[in-house]
């Protein structure tokens, strides 16, 4: 701890950040997140959602409301307000696209445990298993009912070789520290290990970054 | 020889990953890789089938390489199919999420010369999907539907550009009739030119009625 985090501690400002903003703040780096990580992350669990969704739905309750007014006055302020709801609209619209995209991608290594099912919010999770018993069925139909019945399978890990893909976890990442912590990095003939300061950029895999990620040392860039 | 089907389903799967259009499905090749498949299984029952179920590979390597070939061989095939049949779903999907009408097939082939979609086939009459993809991709629409529908303010399949301006200069490139915006309604007849609000025309550009300009 260093003497900006006390300041920070002490600081009547930073309570006093709106929850709003507060919540925008955590948005966008959410959305940071998920688009450079290569593993799926955890659904935010505080209902950050919710909470979107109704400004979001109150934000255009006001848009209609007010294009009736044709004081230029007014019109400013609501093309003010239109653009930051299609800027909202997009952080949201892109950070659900980034989680199905992954989904899509790796479903049955996201569906096989409980521990990553958990990972997915409950409408993703009834997505992701409906997709998957429809291309299965679609598989089924189209050949693999012809197949041997021992064949059948799309979970097979015989041969040495598991049919059920995995993210790459070893892929790179950028990470910037939030305080001061010693980064290890796994290497090919030795672990290395740096003392970082808050504030430092590193660029290290995604499995040596997520500890880091995860208890809040670090964030994605 | 073993295998050469499926080879050649597996580039059939790569070029279509860099077309923008899917290309007829390969109903004969499929069906000889499964028949392949099927004989192997077949030849290798007929090659346990003298021993009773006490096979022992040490003392006969040369039936259990051929076994062990016959094997190798069932499961590439298979893993040929699947990235075939993958490499096309994930193409329909994709279609889906830009908001073409897959669903409506027979309507695309008639329309396929001016709707830019170039899923009608080249040889005229018959769907380049086969019966089951068909049907994949119908449940699939629903799906993305009912995951959609959780989400009705945001729009899931709008632009992934971030927005800059909230109004543009589009550019009609062909006679789309009259669409309802926030400011009243505009007719949008072709080489005319608009200032608008994005958000109202995003379906109108996916659909290549309107430009986007500067």
């Amino acid at each position: 701890m260093d003497i900006d985090d006390i300041l920070r501690e002490v600081d009547p400002t930073f309570d006093s950040i709106p929850v709003e903003t507060r919540d925008l703040q955590a948005l966008t780096r959410a959305w940071i997140a998920e688009r450079s990580a290569p593993e799926l992350l955890d659904w935010p669990a505080d209902g950050l959602f919710e909470r979107i969704n109704d400004r979001i739905k109150k934000q255009i309750e006001k848009v209609e409301e007010m294009t009736g007014d044709m004081d230029p006055k007014t019109n400013f302020a609501l093309i003010v307000i239109q653009t930051e709801l299609e800027r909202f609209k997009f952080l949201v619209r892109s950070y659900l696209r980034a989680r199905v995209a992954k989904i899509d991608k790796h479903t049955l290594h996201y569906l096989s445990t409980a521990d990553l099912r958990l990972r997915l919010s409950s409408t993703e999770l009834a997505y992701a298993t409906r997709h998957q018993a429809l291309l299965h069925h679609h598989y089924l139909s189209s050949f693999l009912s012809s197949f041997p019945a021992s064949l059948q399978n799309l979970n097979d890990t015989s041969g040495n070789i598991s049919m059920i893909d995995t993210p790459d976890v070893d892929t790179a990442v950028f990470i910037r520290l939030l305080r001061d912590v010693v980064v290890r990095g796994k290497g090919t003939d030795v672990d290395g290990a740096a003392a970082g300061q808050h504030g430092d950029i590193f660029i290290l895999r995604w499995s040596d970054a997520k500890g880091l990620v995860e208890s809040g040392s670090a964030e994605l860039v | 020889m073993y295998g050469d089907l499926g080879n050649k389903l597996v580039q059939y799967a790569k070029r279509t990953q860099s077309l923008g259009f899917l290309p007829p499905y390969q109903t004969e090749t499929v069906r000889g890789v499964t028949r392949e498949v099927r004989d192997l299984d077949k030849d290798i029952a007929q090659r346990l089938e003298p021993f009773g179920g006490s096979f022992n590979p040490q003392a006969d390597q040369a039936t259990a390489c051929t076994l062990l070939v016959n094997h190798l061989s069932i499961r590439r095939n298979k893993r040929c199919l699947l990235a075939y049949h993958k490499s096309r779903t994930d193409k329909l999907e994709e279609l889906a999420w830009k908001g073409f009408d897959v669903v409506d097939l027979a309507g695309q082939q008639v329309a396929s010369g001016n709707a830019g979609s170039n899923l009608g086939s080249a040889d005229g009459g018959s769907s380049s999907l086969s019966p089951q993809e068909e049907d994949y991709i119908r449940q699939y629409s629903d799906l993305l539907a009912a995951y959609k529908g959780q989400w009705t303010d945001i729009d899931l399949t709008g632009s992934l550009e971030p927005p800059r301006d909230l109004f543009i200069d589009v550019r009609a490139l062909k006679d789309a009739g009259e669409i309802q915006t926030e400011y009243g309604a505009i007719t949008l007849t072709k080489n005319s030119q608009f200032y608008v609000r994005q958000g109202d025309v995003e379906r109108l550009i996916a659909q290549g009625y309107l430009q986007k300009l500067g």
